[in-house]
């Protein structure tokens, strides 16, 4: 009787807290889902808006790929600091850049591209296959880190990137280059460090028009 | 000496140990003897000591749990997720909201109900204790994994967050919280019809059950409530980090098991108390803040708690071979 007594009181008091104190609510689930959406980064959207607005009126920031690709031959440390940008998140830099060249191989991961370098060829790996890494967000510059209090919402941008690439730029690749057919791209390439840079130079392409 | 002065001894060796450590290290280090340096101790200690009292009363019954690192990750990311998302009902296109405090109570019923399990396992289906509670360890850190896709579950706002990194009346609300936790368990281990069942049950489970305990009765429960107590910890992890991570708690087993031998609980049951596992957690974190403080090594503190372990154990067995 006595435990009875002891167990109704607990509950009669568990009941008033939550009467003052509830703890839930239940609401109408499009309210919810406006109200788990309101102040919630959107990645997509940031870079689908990002993608049209900024990147593809950035092309004249990207250097030329014969310039870039000759400055890394002579002299690799050189070249990281005329042309590279880096987010001090990690060792590697990257390089924005532009250029034109002859599909020499393909693959299902890349398109192997001879870009003529003044008397000699030398030789770049346009992506093609799932994109990976921090390529797009990063190369351009259009994009700082200390811009986000949440890395998990900068992460999120370069996945959404990589993805947009993946559906706008990639599929024609895969579909009409040739070897042999000539390509002009422009693209951000991610490198780790100076004795990987032209092993060879790994470029995401932004843009891509095989002629 | 006579036996009497030898049992008072034998409790307050801890306390002893406690004492020497702190003289000790207020003469190593000016920084240690400080009022911050205190609060910071107090708030270190204070997820363990949850999880600790709640190995305290099954060590006391001669069982061990090593699933409530596990339990208090699942507790923890449970009550975020349910804060931080909710539950979407699409059939009847509603979705229920939880509040801070459904939060909390929700993470303490997950507890609850995986201590429970762990309690059902080892009284219905007769596991040895360190089966069933590694078992659940694994299931638990799975469960975890699953709720939250294994990544953090964040942003739980500043009221969920009172928890583990408020104050009140100039201390954390976390030490308050496990400071309650202590005296309510130390009511119920030495004033209540439980706490005397639990260690009778640790001192002979068949003398209790010949007595008329329901053994099976005190070891659910008793599981039940580590379960319910490693829940409280993974609800201050989650609240001061504003963060459920699925990766919380790993290594807290130990941790607590070690803050309860060091206590003087005996890992044959039946002996020990709360107080001396206060004790023992306070042990614990003023070895790990004194040994930082000193800038001794991360990797020698490991070395040096594992021998305090040793020390403690050796110690509590030699006492027991006299007796």
């Amino acid at each position: 009787m006595k435990r009875a007594v002891f167990i109704a009181a607990v509950l009669i008091l568990f009941g008033i807290v939550c009467r003052f104190f509830p703890l839930f609510h239940v609401v109408a689930l499009k309210r919810a889902e406006t109200e788990k959406n309101a102040g919630v980064f959107n990645a997509a959207k940031f870079a689908d808006d990002f993608w049209s607005e900024k990147l593809l009126k950035s092309f004249d920031h990207a250097v030329d790929a014969k310039e870039l690709l000759a400055a890394i031959q002579a002299n690799p440390a050189d070249a990281q600091k005329k042309y590279a940008r880096s987010l001090s998140l990690g060792g590697g830099y990257f390089y924005y850049l532009r250029g034109e060249g002859r599909v020499l191989a393909t693959n299902d991961s890349s398109l192997s591209l001879a870009i003529n370098t003044g008397g000699t060829n030398t030789e770049v790996a346009l992506q093609t296959g799932m994109i990976f890494g921090n390529a797009v967000r990063d190369g351009t510059g259009l994009l700082n880190a200390s811009d986000y209090p949440n890395l998990q919402d900068f992460n999120s941008i370069s996945a959404e990137l990589n993805k947009l690439v993946e559906a706008r730029v990639l599929p024609e690749l895969r579909a009409h280059a040739r070897i042999g057919s000539t390509i002009s791209f422009i693209g951000c390439a991610e490198v780790d460090d100076e004795s990987t840079d032209l092993n060879p130079l790994q470029v995401v392409p932004i843009q891509a028009q095989i002629e | 000496m006579n036996a009497n002065a030898k049992e008072w001894l034998k409790r307050l060796q801890p306390l002893i140990a406690l004492v020497v450590m702190v003289v000790a290290l207020s003469l190593l280090s000016d920084r240690f003897l400080t009022l911050v340096n205190g609060r910071n101790i107090l708030l270190q200690i204070s997820v363990n000591l949850c999880v600790s009292i709640g190995m305290t009363l099954v060590i006391l019954t001669g069982g061990i749990d090593l699933s409530v690192g596990a339990i208090l990750a699942f507790a923890g990311a449970f009550a975020a997720d349910l804060l931080k998302n909710g539950i979407a009902l699409p059939s009847m296109n509603v979705a229920i909201q939880f509040t801070p405090l459904g939060a909390i109570v929700a993470g303490i019923l997950a507890g609850l109900v995986l201590g429970s399990i762990n309690g059902i396992a080892i009284t219905q289906f007769r596991l040895p204790p360190f089966v069933a509670t590694l078992g659940m360890l694994s299931i638990a850190r799975g469960l975890t994994l699953l709720w939250t896709g294994g990544f953090p579950v964040t942003e739980l706002g500043p009221s969920f967050g009172f928890i583990g990194t408020g104050f009140w009346l100039g201390v954390p609300m976390a030490v308050w919280i496990s400071a309650a936790l202590v005296g309510i368990f130390y009511i119920v281990s030495q004033h209540t019809t439980l706490g005397r069942y639990i260690y009778a049950v640790g001192g002979s489970e068949k003398a209790a059950a010949f007595s008329g305990i329901n053994v099976n009765w005190v070891k659910l429960r008793v599981y039940a409530l580590a379960g319910v107590l490693a829940g409280v910890g993974g609800l201050i992890v989650t609240a001061r980090l504003d963060a459920a991570d699925p990766k919380a708690g790993l290594g807290y087993e130990l941790d607590s098991i070690a803050a309860v031998v060091i206590g003087g609980t005996s890992l044959n049951g039946g002996r020990g108390s709360i107080f001396g596992t206060v004790l023992g957690c306070l042990i614990i974190g003023v070895l790990n803040n004194g040994l930082f403080l000193l800038n001794v090594s991360p990797f020698w503190q490991q070395v040096v708690k594992g021998f305090v372990i040793l020390v403690a154990v050796a110690v509590d067995r030699m006492g027991t071979r006299k007796e």
